[in-house]
């Protein structure tokens, strides 16, 4: 129970004893409060101000499986508020095992340094100087920490993007292959890591200092009944090993809500050429790996590693988000384009949902032509290379679309949409709209409901109330360090309070029924609005862009009817 | 009636030699409901089937149309 303060204005590094108001957190519950404590909400969120905190989850480094989510959290020079990205691979686990409770990165080095920070399998950390790794890609920074550090070894890096700072730049961490290819996409964090100088964090995988749990009896008890629950879930135990994410691409087309050609249409042409499915058939064909385990402590391995015609390595994991923004927006039916988009954007360290929409906002303003995969491999590329229009691009979709006076730009505060319209799936339009994040796949996403038949994703009735109930329910699992693919399979009462005895067990306490998951969430969440009414958000923010309520789209060629004062109500707790 | 069926997920291997491509061709009595359909498919409700329909979910009870093709996929969430 220990925060590591790096200062990289004076370098110099202070442990200190995790303070009694951060007690019980981890994750995103951690890097909000605390970012809501102690960064200047107006401050400049490239500039010393900020402050860049790395935080597992309560219960990663437990033996709790599928615990490997690393939050990151800042000021975002995306929105201009709040932000944490959270990411899978290898960094929580390593980060858990030595009982690192958060790494909080303070300062600004001085224009032109460059820096690692080595954390060393007893726990000491280091700053070391990185000027090697100057202008490097994620891949390569990765392979040559491990030459240097040994296997056991965990990074998180930024690639030019973050060093160029540029708001849609990502910070990667290592998978347990030793590959790049895990992102904390959103938000831009990787601009903020490159602006404090830091290229990369260098973690010992073995250590053995993890916190202590309270209660170790009734803490395996609890394990062993969430692992039951998960284990039964015909999600996380089937079609996540056999299909991944990807599995979403034949409903959400078959709903008419996959959001194609720049948001035109609810439904892409050819979208059965890059469905899960198809995927899946292509990568065992060709003799990749559909079920691949690409982070520390994975017990759903909903990974994949996709190879060319030949057989060699083209990405991991190629998921869901990405095949829509590589794919639908800019109209590519074609998953070995995608995949390629997929790799540059780990590599040069972009998000690919925010790159993806980006380059769609250009195709829509008329730059290149929809379906173009040279011209996005190319466009792409511009944003590794630096050039002045990879720069607009690398900036976002709000900036592309300033750049060629162009309105049809789907973000909020910012930051893109992802693979769900609001005209189709209302409920996505809520948490998109008035998420702390911006617009946000996995701070409340309704998608399940609608395939549950909970609801009707054309109906307006229910969805603010079913995305306040999962905005609050991913704010305190995201504290947690647990995967989504397992979350999902604990979201009814019995398997929360079931989940709930693994926390109990960790602290040694009793929670009361409504501390998880509300009590939690709501305190997350509260914290996050607080820190963007203070940098400047109003309830005007907190709406989707024009044409969603004047464009229908087809098929259904419906358009976003949730109220404004609906929307000023999902957070009235 | 005849209807069309393609099945998405993993519910295509419980059908050998499905071919995602044309999915398949199944006789059902007039008047069948969406869980006769999964009944007569011998999809169980354990699979977390889903019935879509012109881009509408289905319910339970509601009925199949001659010739309207029907896409089943699984339950699954966000992503």
């Amino acid at each position: 129970m220990k925060l590591i303060r790096v200062n990289m204005s004076d370098k110099t590094i202070r442990v200190e004893d995790v303070p009694q108001e951060y007690a019980g957190l981890g994750g995103r519950g951690l890097t909000s409060i605390m970012v809501n404590a102690e960064v200047p909400p107006r401050c400049d969120p490239l500039g010393p101000e900020n402050k860049l905190i790395f935080a597992p989850g309560f219960l990663s480094g437990t033996t709790l499986p599928n615990t490997s989510r690393l939050s990151i959290g800042a000021k975002s020079p995306l929105t201009g508020g709040i932000k944490e990205s959270n990411v899978g691979g290898t960094m929580a686990a390593a980060l858990g095992r030595l009982g690192i409770t958060a790494i909080v990165v303070e300062g600004q080095a001085a224009e032109g340094e460059l820096f690692a920070l080595r954390i060393d399998d007893r726990g000491k950390a280091s700053l070391i100087p990185a000027q090697e790794y100057n202008g490097m890609r994620t891949y390569k920074v990765v392979e040559e920490v491990l030459e240097a550090y040994g296997e056991t070894t965990s990074v998180v890096c930024i690639g030019p993007a973050g060093e160029y700072r540029l708001a849609i730049a990502s910070i990667q961490c290592s998978d347990m292959d030793g590959h790049a290819s895990r992102a904390a996409g959103r938000g831009g964090l990787g601009a903020v890591m490159g602006a404090k100088g830091l290229k990369a964090i260098i973690v010992d995988r073995r250590g053995k200092s993890a916190d202590p749990v309270a209660d170790p009896e009734a803490f395996k008890e609890a394990v062993k009944a969430v692992v039951k629950i998960v284990k039964a879930d015909h999600m996380s135990a089937e079609v996540m090993p056999k299909l991944g994410t990807a599995a979403l691409v034949a409903p959400v087309n078959s709903m008419g809500a996959f959001p194609s050609y720049n948001a035109r249409k609810g439904t892409l042409d050819g979208w059965e050429e890059i469905c899960g499915e198809r995927m899946a058939e292509m990568i065992k064909e060709r003799g990749g790996n559909p079920t691949h385990r690409g982070c520390d402590q994975c017990a759903i391995h909903c990974s994949n590693v996709f190879v060319d015609k030949d057989g060699n390595y083209v990405t991991s994991a190629l998921e869901y988000e990405t095949i829509w923004a590589m794919g639908g927006m800019t109209g590519i039916a074609d998953l070995d384009t995608i995949a390629r988009l997929d790799n540059l954007c780990d590599d040069i360290g972009i998000d690919t949902m925010s790159t993806g929409v980006a380059v769609a906002v250009a195709m829509d303003a008329g730059y290149r032509a929809f379906g173009d995969g040279k011209a996005a491999i190319e466009m792409v590329e511009e944003i590794g290379q630096g050039t002045e229009f990879g720069r607009i691009l690398g900036s976002g979709p709000a900036a592309v679309g300033r750049h060629f006076n162009h309105d049809r730009v789907p973000v909020v505060k910012g930051q893109s949409v992802a693979a769900y319209d609001p005209r189709a799936m209302l409920g996505l339009g809520v948490t998109f709209a008035t998420s702390p994040m911006g617009a946000d796949h996995t701070a409340g996403n309704l998608v399940g409901a609608y395939l549950e038949q909970m609801l009707d994703p054309l109906n307006p009735e229910g969805q603010v109330e079913t995305s306040r109930f999962l905005q609050i329910a991913m704010a305190a699992f995201d504290t947690m360090g647990q995967c989504f693919m397992a979350n999902v399979a604990l979201l009814s009462p019995e398997s929360l309070a079931a989940f709930g005895k693994v926390v109990e067990a960790k602290l040694g306490i009793q929670l009361e029924p409504e501390e998880f998951p509300f009590g939690l969430g709501t305190r997350v969440l509260k914290a996050e609005r607080e820190f963007n009414r203070k940098a400047g958000f109003t309830q005007e923010d907190d709406r989707l862009p024009k044409f969603y309520y004047e464009e229908p789209l087809p098929p259904h060629n419906t358009v976003f009817v949730i109220s404004n004062e609906e929307l000023d109500g999902v957070f009235d707790f | 009636m005849k209807v069309r069926v393609r099945l998405f997920g993993t519910l295509g291997e419980r059908f050998p030699g499905y071919r995602p491509t044309q999915g398949v061709e199944v006789e059902i009595p007039d008047r069948a409901t969406v869980k006769d359909l999964l009944t007569h498919l011998g999809i169980p409700e354990s699979q977390r089937p889903t019935v879509i329909v012109e881009g509408r979910i289905l319910k339970a009870d509601d009925r199949m149309q001659d010739g309207v093709p029907v896409s089943i996929m699984q339950t699954i969430s966000g992503g």
